[in-house]
Parts: C-alpha cells; structure tokens; sequence
C-alpha cells in the first residue's frame, strides 16, 4: 500500500523524464543518452541475441559497435513509420535488410546520428520524412553502401563521437 | 546547515606554521586525542578468532590467490611510496604489481615483510590494517565455510564484529561522511597523479567489497561459479579502469551483505577510505615527512571506532542538524551499510557508469521497495527482491521479473541474485554472453504474472522447488491457476519496459565541468515520452 502511494507521488515527475531505463540511459557505443521513441518517430534501435536486447542511439552505433557480438544478430531499426521498424539481420557475419530498405548517413554532420543516420521502409518512406528530419541532402543508401560509409566514417578524438550534439528527432 | 562540503584547501606557505591547524581542521574543528596505543612501537600482534571455518577462503582457490596478491600489490606499492620511488610509481611498480597479480601467491602474504620501511615508519597504521584485513578474511572464511549452515554463520559474522570491534585498532562501524573524508587539500592527488597504479588500489578494493554479495547465502559450488564471472571481471576490467570517480563502495557492490551487516559494510568503506587518505598524503609533495606523519596519524585517527565511541548513526531525514567534520554519521535512508556520498540527498547518490540511483527504489521499475516487515512476513531472504550484477556493478530490484529483463538489457554475462521463499537459500543465475542462465537450484520453480509493479513481490517470485510453489499458491488464492515455470520457459521471457521508471537527471557531482565528455552526468535532451 505504501508501496501505492509513494508511486503515485512521482507519477508527475514521470511526464519530464525521458522514459529511458537507467541502466541503457546510454547508447554502448557513443555512450551518449538512449533517445525514446515519441509522437512522431520511433527511435529505440534494439539489438537482438539470445535472451538479450540491446539498446542503441542509432542503426550508426550498432554497425560501429558490432564487433563486440560474436552471435547472429537481429537489429529493429526504427523506420519513417510508428511501429513498424526495418528489421536487418546479421547472420554470419553477412546483413541483409529488406529488399526496398534505404538508409542515410545524415548530413556531413555526424552530431546528429540519431535523427540522421536511420533506415526507411523505402525511398518514398524517406522522402515522406526529409524535411521533418531535416535530412538536406542527405542521399538514400543501400545497405551495403550504408555498412562501407559506417566503416569509413572516423571519430573524431576529442569527444566528438557520432552523437556529441546530442540532437533527437523532435 | 553546517554542510562544510570539504575542508579548505590549504596552501604550501600555510603548512610549516599552520599544520596543527590544518590536522585540527582535518578531524572536524578540533584535535582528535591520540590513543596511548599509537605512541608505542610495539608488536602488539592480535591473532585470528579460532573456529574450524578458517582458510575456507582456500575451497575457491582462484578467490584465495587474488585476494593474497592483494595484499603484495598494497605492499610494493606504499613501499615505493616511502622510498621516494614516487616518479617510477607509474612505469616500474604498477607493472610489476601487475604481473604479480596476473600469476598470484597461494599463500597468505606478510605484507610487513615486502614494506619493512613503509610498515616501520606507519606502524600504527600496520596494526590498523591488518587487524581490518583480519575481519575482510574471517568474514570471508566463515561465508566460504561448507560446514555450517546459514543461521550458525551469520550469528559467527556478528560475533567476529564483536571480537573486532573490541580492540582498539579497531575502525568504526559507523557511516562516514566519505565526501568529507575526501575533501582534505591533498584528497585526489594520488588518484589523479598515478592514475593506473589508483586503479590498482580500487581494483583490489572492488574485490574486496564484490565478494560478500557472491557468498552469502549460497553454497561453494555457486561461490565457484559465480567467481568464475567476478574474478574475471576483476582481473581484465576493474584493476586496469580509471573512469571511477570515486572508490567502489561495500554497499554499491554487495547490496544485500552491506544492509545485513550495515556496521562491517561500514568498516570497509573506512578501512578503503584510509587507504586513499594515505595514498594521497604520501603523494603530496607540499608536505615535509614529518607532517606526512602526522597527517597519517590524524586520517587513522579519524576513523578508529574509539574515537565515535559516543556517535550514533542516523537516517538522512531525521536529522536537523548535520554534525560537522567527521562526526555526520548521516547514512541513505534505506542503507544503513553507507555513508554519506558527495552529492547525496535523502536515497539518492551517483554512481559511476550507472548515473544516480535511489537505492530506495527498484533500480529497474522505480517503484519503492516495500518495507522490510512486510517482506519478512512474506519469506523474502533479504530486504531486496533481487540484486543484478554485470559489467561491475550492481543494482537492487524489487521482483525477479525486473531482474531477469534488467539482465537481458545488459551486454555481457550478468550474475542475478534472488531471494527465495528460503531465507537461507538463495537463487543465483549466471547468464552467459546471450543471456542464457545457469541456475544453483535445479529444481527451483517461477511465478511469473505480470500486473502492476507495486504489487510485484507477490506475482513475480522464485521459489526453490515445485512443492513451494503450491504452497503458496495455496496461501494466494489469486494465483489460482497461474503455472509454476521452469528457468528455461522462464527466462527468454521479457515485460517490456516499465512505465513506472523515472531517470534522475543531475549532473555528475564528481565532475561539475560541462565541457568534458561526460556519458553518465550528461543532461539527456528534453524528450517528450510518448504516453504508452
Ligand atoms: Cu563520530
Ligand atoms: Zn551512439
Ligand atoms: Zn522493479
Ligand atoms: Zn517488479
């Protein structure tokens, strides 16, 4: 009962949390915070193995992460639609994505990992969302050009990982 | 309010004419007295209580020989210390501690006759960590112990407290404010000076506070297996990390041990918190040797159990006014087995990698845990429903449903702790890499009917065997027709994530400056949550 009431007290402060648990409060690879999934996008990118899910910023940290996974992976990426992620598998060692998939890498910035570097159902599904994700000229990719520009891309040393800025879809 | 928040920092032109000053200011205000038994020089060797349990620790020989190379790794490394090896500190000891530590002794170590200078000069000092190492190893030998069962060791554990406490080398059982004991002008010199051989010290200190939540109320055979993830833990990450902002804590580590024996929790924390004082003093090249001294024997005297002899511990929030210098034996409201951490407030402290937690709630649904009464009445083992251990830390939960999802959430193996209707017997789960656990009770049974989360110590339960099961479900009607799960259906089982979670957002009190890239204190951006 007790237990009730208390709970109740800090029902109110559950409103400006972020909802993130506090143990995956951040993303393992850029160690920045989890972004939640709200109104308008889902941005939880979970990483599935076994008996575990993982949390990520973005589908960037979990393909600079990956190497930490010896097993079969099955990743949920959330997609320019609510509830409907685009499911990626690495089997193998070999991804694959569903055929109409698209990614982007985001803009040259790569302070905005988790609003820029996502995957889309498909080309139209990214068009449908470029402005609202301020995307610019941010060119779609297939996933194997999406797995070479991660590769690629290099941190910067100081403190400037793929998500420094911190920036979620709004 | 008298929080004073740290003493002065003082500089080195004050130190000749004012050192008196600045040991008087160290120990609150006034001058502690000194104990007759610090001014002799004398042996004054104190043996081990007798009972059959000791050398136990030898059953998990890998444990045994970590924690004597422990002692050789303290050893060589204050040693050097008096020696004035303090520049090659960093490049010649701590790599020889290393390789020590990667191929340990079998045997118990004199650590007096590796520092025969350093054990000469801080004898007093000697006699008050060996007689504490004396408590860290019975502890240990009576919870190894195959011998006895759950009740006969736990009286053994009070009765070792006694025998410890009643000597006057003894440290206090009390809660110290550790911000305060680590906010003298040298505090954070040692660790910000050798950074890799500090992380050596709070390695050693990690393994010495993990493996009373690894021992008790579990039988050798899961203390094996459970060292098997702790020691490697130990070896490969916690000797080597200097992302710590602060010494581990015996209550952070082994919740369950450290709110059981709050006053030996207690003790530990000080007994490692007089080993940095040291470690920072012998560092700080503003002072001359015989002001070391003196600053020794001041951070000794700080925290003997003969100088709280009158002190009280005393609950966060029933306090009015916070004593000040080292008598605020202010402890978090629900763990008594802590002191007061800088920062802290009410339940509330930070800790590294894990950010701030409120050890009165469940670390993965936030709910409150229910009070201890309540959770006697209903069999739990421990005031806790589950603990959760993984990546070096440790984190409380309410139900075993909260735990078995928290591990699944957690990269790496995880060791899951819970109490079952069995106070002397508890369930430990060791998962592997994928999440696939291995238990110490075959033929232990879940409850698992998921409603809401205040109400979860009674629909989320581990229970030892099938019969127990149905004897609570006798006793619970409402779980009529719920079916008792084994691990394996159990297991690959997930909630989802609980509505009720509130993060904590402060920033890391360890680290105020924003600039620097800060994981675990940095302000998440505001997001609106989307309502579930
Ligand atoms: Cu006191
Ligand atoms: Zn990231
Ligand atoms: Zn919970
Ligand atoms: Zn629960």
């Amino acid at each position: 009962m007790i237990a009730a009431v208390r709970m109740m007290a800090f029902g109110a402060m559950v409103a400006y949390s972020s909802g993130a648990l506090l143990h995956e409060a951040d993303c393992p690879n850029c160690k920045l915070p989890l972004v939640q999934n709200n109104d308008n996008f889902d941005n939880e990118v979970v990483v599935r193995y076994g008996n575990k899910r993982i949390e990520y910023r973005s589908i960037y940290c979990v393909l600079k992460d990956q190497d930490r996974y010896k097993v079969d992976l099955t990743v949920y990426s959330p997609s320019e639609k609510i509830g409907e992620p685009v499911v990626l598998k690495r089997v193998q060692g070999k991804w694959t994505a569903p055929e109409k998939a698209v990614f982007t890498m985001g803009t040259s910035k790569m302070s905005l990992c988790a609003q820029q570097s996502r995957a889309f159902s498909s080309l139209e599904g990214l068009e449908s969302v470029r402005l609202k994700l301020e995307l610019g000229e941010s060119k779609p990719l297939t996933l194997t050009e999406f797995i070479e520009a991660v590769k690629k891309h290099k941190f910067e040393p100081s403190g400037g990982t793929c998500c420094s800025q911190a920036v979620s879809p709004k | 309010m008298l929080l004073a928040g740290g003493e002065p920092k003082v500089t080195s032109a004050f130190f000749s004419t004012l050192m008196p000053l600045a040991l008087a200011l160290a120990s609150g205000g006034q001058a502690q007295e000194k104990p007759d038994w610090m001014n002799r020089r004398t042996e004054d060797r104190l043996s081990y209580l007798r009972g059959p349990y000791n050398r136990s620790i030898d059953l998990i020989p890998e444990f045994a020989r970590d924690m004597y190379a422990t002692g050789v790794g303290h050893a060589l490394a204050y040693e050097a210390l008096v020696r004035g090896r303090k520049d090659r500190l960093e490049s010649q000891v701590q790599p020889q501690i290393a390789a020590i530590l990667r191929n340990p002794p079998r045997f118990l170590v004199d650590e007096a006759a590796i520092s025969p200078r350093f054990s000469t000069r801080f004898s007093s000092l000697e006699k008050v960590f060996e007689w504490a190492h004396t408590l860290h190893f019975q502890t240990i030998d009576v919870l190894a112990y195959p011998g006895w069962d759950f009740q006969r060791k736990e009286e053994e554990i009070q009765r070792l407290w006694k025998f410890y406490s009643a000597q006057p080398f003894a440290l206090t059982g009390l809660p110290m404010n550790m911000d305060r004991l680590d906010g003298f002008s040298w505090s954070g010199l040692f660790r910000s000076k050798y950074p890799k051989t500090n992380a050596l010290f709070w390695g050693y200190h990690w393994l010495q506070t993990a493996n009373y939540d690894m021992l008790y109320g579990t039988a050798l055979a899961s203390q094996r297996e459970q060292y098997a993830v702790l020691g490697d833990r130990y070896r490969t990450e916690e000797l080597t990390r200097t992302d710590r902002d602060f010494m581990p804590m015996t209550a952070e580590i082994s919740p369950r041990f450290a709110r059981r024996f709050p006053q030996i929790a207690n003790a530990f924390d000080n007994l490692h918190m007089l080993h940095d004082n040291v470690n920072d003093i012998l560092a700080d090249d503003r002072l001359t040797e015989s002001q070391k001294d003196q600053a020794v024997d001041a951070a000794i005297i700080n925290v003997l159990a003969s100088t709280h002899r009158n002190c009280e511990p005393v609950a966060a929030d029933e306090v009015e006014t916070v004593a000040p210098g080292i008598h605020d034996h202010r402890h978090p409201n629900s763990m008594p087995g802590m002191g007061w951490m800088k920062g802290s407030d009410g339940d509330e402290m930070f800790m590294t990698g894990m950010g701030w937690m409120d050890m009165s709630e469940c670390a993965h649904c936030s709910v409150s845990f229910p009070d201890s009464p309540k959770l006697t009445a209903t069999g739990f083992a421990g005031p806790y429903g589950a603990t959760v251990s993984s990546n070096g830390w440790t984190m409380s939960v309410r139900c075993v449903l909260c735990a078995r999802d928290m591990a699944s959430e957690s990269i790496g193996r995880v060791i899951l702790r819970a109490a079952t209707e069995d106070p002397s017997r508890i369930l430990v789960l060791i998962s592997d890499e994928e999440g696939t656990f291995r238990s110490n009770l075959p033929e232990a049974v879940f409850l698992d009917e998921p409603a809401e989360h205040p109400e979860c110590e009674s629909w989320s339960r581990a229970f030892t065997n099938r019969a127990a099961f149905e004897r609570y479900l006798k006793a619970n009607p409402g779980f009529q027709s719920a079916q008792p799960l084994v691990l394996a259906d159990w297991a690959n089982r997930y909630n989802g994530k609980p509505e009720t979670y509130r993060k904590i957002s402060r920033p890391n009190p360890y680290r105020p400056n924003p600039d620097r890239l800060n994981p675990s204190g940095t302000k998440s951006p505001s997001l609106e949550v989307r309502s579930r």
